[in-house]
């Protein structure tokens, strides 16, 4: 304990410089911005703003690229709730309700309650990052191929109870994502498949692609329908942050979701993304009056932002322990330590000690900066919901189709957000639900790609999944999940509360 | 107040064999997916337990896909739902035109001309648009999305293509 | 009162002439180069060792050559995409790109449908520096040196795990090599890239692998991996105290994963050999190829700096791998 203590004194000592602070306040601030515009994302910022770290010293780049990193959490949050379009997967969630609570008047204090559990889930996860990296790292290791696989079924799981409508249409939409999420070359052959020939479709559909033309460009056209058949409605604006109430609501969701988020984001191989999904079924299944939820219960935005971000950080722990990215963002700083001269691997704890403290320290600076960034932004960002919708859309459909067009600079990738916008639309107006089909493409890649990995290791035994413990516990986990969702009782509850909406 | 995500139910739907059309149309339209993807993935070969192929997920996933489109269908002809909904095309033509318009006009002339282009032309998608006021604020949006994303972001996109010249 | 029609004409000439008189002696043809700022396109995601040395590379080339040497990662099909995008931009020098031993070697055994010919293409400008490959194992692996491991794995092929980071990669085509070598059939496990195979290599869930040196150096410092050779003439400075392959007695075994900068067909001579020359005082200069050394890079290869240096090396490549992937396994 003293010896923690003295390290993040170290820690903290290096993160205070002015440097250092100006640094982390730029990143934050970049990052929020990236977050904020659809499509744009961390990683093009990152690749952008490597060559300008050159010329700062190696702890100080990391600070500020970290602080892209984070930052865009908070921001993917904030068009999440604002205008239904998620700037990053992890935000996916936070659309359900948040957005809904926006068209309610309440989208203070969904931003608000974001930014407030995205910090103590930030500050928790620094501590954990501090005190258990190298334990941590022991556990995320023996996560093999069969409990990724297992972890992803239990995400699908979790899917299913995301619906607020006919399981059967959240179960289709569901395999359409997974069925979506097969476009493209595949890993170990190295063929096309699915991909009628067509060449930009060579790598595959991007998740910017897919959201944007989902969520973004089906959610003007929705609007643009509604609003041919209804008077102008004026949006009242009600409070702009949390109440007392509001927070005390969000007090156990907030502290579940930090610990799942946590937990989750330490796996390599990008548990971080399920560590909102996973939040939100389990205070849906927690919930006394679970028909909230999709309709603007606060605690399906208090509990994935907390995950959310508690992930992005734990997430630097496979990194800054072993040396070994867990995501592509992550990647990218080992090439930027890499060519600042510091080779990331398990000697960097005690070889480099003020970097990797000082990165650490920096990091729950960093959310205290975003946090002070955030809350006053809120007002600010109610009052742009003010702007007539008429001005609105058509802003949103510029700023989505250029952060479309800068994921690839590809022109192709735009006409098919076009079509899955109206394929979007489509789907509305036949009562399914794109977030399920969101959450299925994600998933769908990495579990085919650890169910063949699982199976090849196994030489083809199915029984892997089920002798391996925590692979085991997993698959588990996940019946019961879906038999709560499934089981009659259940069932008439949901229907009940469909038919009275 | 609680805007309807989907639009407002249609009166009941007549007594018949169908008595959900919303339903059957999901279910068939499942159905039609799934077609696509068999096809689609039928060259692909989907290997064996110790080694999966490329096909094997394709096709099982359609084959579910199908399935759901098959129970949507007969349901349709059990459970009393919605009829088929007003489907108004105008906002969905101007701005998947708009869009469209955007990605052509994008990487050919640039940002200057395509960000007006989708401005001008999604606002026609809208009965309250007012003309001189939209133009106005394509131009303005434009020029804030320029400075925003090439010159303080940095992103590659071209501004203004100019005889061989890109701005 | 206007003036007469020839007074204004021979004003508008004199003005003319006075401005022509300003801009000084007649420009050449073909104004110097760099004029503004060159695109290096690298096939692949940044933070990798391709992209790293690229970048180190670029840095010192941009202060030679006084323009700007902008990095533009184009990921996909193990390099491929990059390359292909580079081979159809306009030859005018303000596009280049960092291709390797996958790219511009390998490539045509393992895609049959490529879309480029890596000799016939391109303009080769330079070898920027290589990164040598280390046969690497799980730390608990039964063998005590590469004789044990050769041994080992020759008996025992059937039933290892063998980890590569996709068709194409270089650690899958530099293992379909080895095991060629030893007519090992292992099964070989896929990832998405080196992390998640390193990663898994770390854990003991698949046995061995071939990979950059780059990508290893920390790994096999802590402990974490077991190295075995490096597949050098002599031994990296990077990993001293690991034998070459020569030394362990798989001389055979030689093959290192160079990155090289290529211009799209018809870049003009002059242009090609301005990049050569900043290339290679890049490569001499003291700092920056310290840093390249320090992660690990062979600047050994002083023929393939030139021109006609690298087109034999590609040549020679392109023939090596076809061979090697057509008898050793490919695909699967």
């Amino acid at each position: 304990m003293g010896l923690l203590l003295e390290n993040l004194a170290l820690g903290f000592s290096v993160a205070f410089s002015m440097q250092n602070l100006g640094l982390a306040l730029v990143g934050c601030l970049v990052g929020t911005l990236v977050g904020v515009l659809p499509g744009v994302g961390p990683i093009a910022t990152i690749t952008m703003l490597l060559p300008i770290t050159f010329g700062l010293e190696p702890t100080g780049a990391i600070i500020m690229l970290a602080g892209i990193y984070y930052g865009a959490q908070y921001g993917g949050s904030t068009t999440a709730i604002l205008v239904n379009i998620p700037g990053e997967v992890t935000a996916v969630v936070t659309t359900l309700d948040g957005h809904q609570m926006a068209r309610q008047g309440r989208a203070g204090v969904a931003l608000g309650i974001a930014a407030i559990g995205s910090f103590a889930a930030g500050t928790f996860a620094t501590l954990v990052v501090a005190a258990l990296a190298v334990p941590l790292t022991r556990l995320a290791l023996r996560f093999g191929a069969a409990e990724y696989f297992s972890l992803m079924v239990a995400g699908l799981a979790f899917a299913v109870v995301l619906a607020r409508g006919s399981i059967v249409k959240a179960i289709a939409m569901i395999l359409t994502g997974i069925l979506l999420s097969t476009v493209g070359t595949d890993l170990e052959t190295g063929v096309e498949r699915m991909t009628l020939g067509f060449a930009p479709l060579s790598d595959g559909l991007d998740f910017a692609v897919l959201a944007m033309g989902l969520f973004g460009f089906a959610e003007v056209l929705r609007n643009l329908d509604a609003s041919q058949h209804r008077d102008a409605v004026d949006r009242p604006i009600g409070r702009l942050l949390p109440s007392r109430a509001d927070l005390a609501r969000s007090a156990g969701p907030i502290a579940r979701g930090t610990l799942v988020g946590a937990f989750l984001g330490i796996l390599p191989g990008n548990g971080a993304v399920l560590g909102p999904f996973a939040s939100y079924a389990l205070e849906k299944r927690l919930a006394r009056d679970p028909g909230r939820f999709g309709h603007g219960a606060i605690e399906g935005v208090a509990g994935p932002e907390s995950a959310n971000n508690a992930g992005a950080q734990t997430s630097f722990v496979p990194l800054l322990s072993l040396g070994i990215p867990p995501n592509a963002v992550m990647a990218l700083m080992v090439g930027a330590m890499t060519i600042h001269g510091i080779v990331p691997g398990p000697l960097v704890m005690t070889r480099n000690a003020p970097l990797f403290w000082g990165v650490i320290a920096s990091m729950w600076i960093g959310n205290l900066m975003l946090l002070v960034i955030n809350l006053p932004l809120v007002g600010l960002w109610v009052r742009l919901l003010t702007v007539p919708y008429r001005l609105m859309f058509p802003a949103i459909l510029l700023f989505s189709s250029i952060g479309i067009y800068s994921v690839n600079n590809s022109a192709a990738d735009v006409l098919m957000a076009a079509g899955l916008g109206v394929a979007g639309w489509a789907l509305a107006k036949l009562d399914f639900e794109p977030a399920p089909l969101l959450l299925g493409y994600v998933l769908g890649r990495l579990m085919e790609e650890n169910l063949r990995r699982a199976l090849a290791l196994a030489r083809g035994s199915l029984g892997t999944f089920v002798q391996r413990p925590i692979s085991a516990g997993l698959i588990l986990v996940a019946a019961i999940v879906l038999a709560a969702a499934l089981l009659p009782g259940v069932r008439r509850r949901r229907d009940e509360v469909f038919t009275a909406d | 107040m609680d805007l309807p995500s989907s639009p407002p139910p249609s009166p009941p739907a007549r007594r018949g064999i169908v008595r959900s059309p919303r339903d059957l149309l999901a279910g068939v339209c499942l159905l039609v997916l799934a077609g696509l993807a068999l096809a689609a993935g039928a060259p692909l070969d989907p290997g064996s337990l110790r080694s999966v192929g490329p096909g094997l997920l394709p096709r099982v996933t359609a084959a579910g896909v199908g399935a759901a489109g098959l129970v949507l269908v007969l349901l349709s002809m059990l459970k009393a739902g919605e009829g088929l909904g007003r489907w108004p095309l105008r906002g969905t033509l101007f701005v998947t035109l708009a869009i469209v318009g955007f990605a052509l006009t994008i990487r050919t002339i640039g940002l200057a001309v395509a960000g007006p282009v989708v401005v001008i032309l999604s606002g026609l998608a809208s009965e309250e648009t007012r003309p001189r006021e939209l133009v106005v604020f394509a131009v303005g949006m434009t020029a804030l999305c320029i400075g925003l994303f090439r010159y303080l972001l940095g992103l590659p996109i071209p501004v203004l293509r100019v005889g061989g010249i890109v701005l | 009162m206007r003036p007469a029609l020839p007074i204004l004409a021979a004003r508008a000439l004199g003005a003319a002439a006075a401005l022509l008189a300003l801009a000084g002696p007649a420009a050449p043809a073909r104004a110097a180069y760099p004029e503004r700022p060159i695109t290096l396109i690298v096939p692949f995601a940044a933070g990798g060792p391709t992209d790293v040395v690229s970048r180190i590379v670029a840095e010192h080339m941009s202060r030679t050559l006084g323009q700007q040497i902008v990095v533009e990662n184009v990921a996909g099909a193990g390099g491929t995409t990059g390359i292909l995008r580079g081979a159809q931009s306009p030859p005018d020098g303000y596009t280049i790109m960092m291709g390797h031993m996958g790219t511009h070697g390998a490539a045509p055994a393992v895609y049959p449908d490529l879309k480029y010919d890596p000799v016939k293409d391109f303009e080769p400008i330079g070898l920027a520096a290589g990164t040598p490959i280390v046969i690497v194992a799980r730390k608990d692996f039964p063998a005590k040196d590469l004789k044990e491991f050769v041994a080992y794995v020759k008996a025992n092929s059937e039933k290892l795990n063998e980890a590569h980071a996709g068709p194409g990669s270089v650690s899958f085509t530099t293992c379909a090599f080895l095991n060629s070598l030893l007519g090992a059939k292992p099964t070989r496990v896929a990832y998405r890239g080196t992390g998640p195979a390193l990663n898994d290599l770390v854990a003991g869930q698949v046995d061995y692998m071939c990979d950059q040196i780059v990508n290893l150096v920390p790994q096999v410092q802590a402990g974490t991996i077991r190295a075995y050779a490096v597949a050098l003439p002599q031994r990296s400075p990077a990993l001293p105290d690991v034998p070459t392959t020569k030394e362990g007695g798989l001389p055979e075994y030689q093959v290192s994963a160079w990155n090289a900068m290529f211009a799209p067909k018809g870049t003009p001579p002059a242009v090609t050999r301005r990049l050569n020359e900043a290339l290679l005082a890049a490569l001499e200069d003291p700092a920056t190829s310290k840093r390249l050394t320090d992660l690990g890079g062979d600047l050994s290869n002083k023929e393939a700096r030139t021109p006609a240096g690298l087109r034999k090396l590609v040549e020679s490549e392109v023939a090596r791998w076809k061979k090697v992937l057509a008898d050793g396994g490919a695909a699967k």
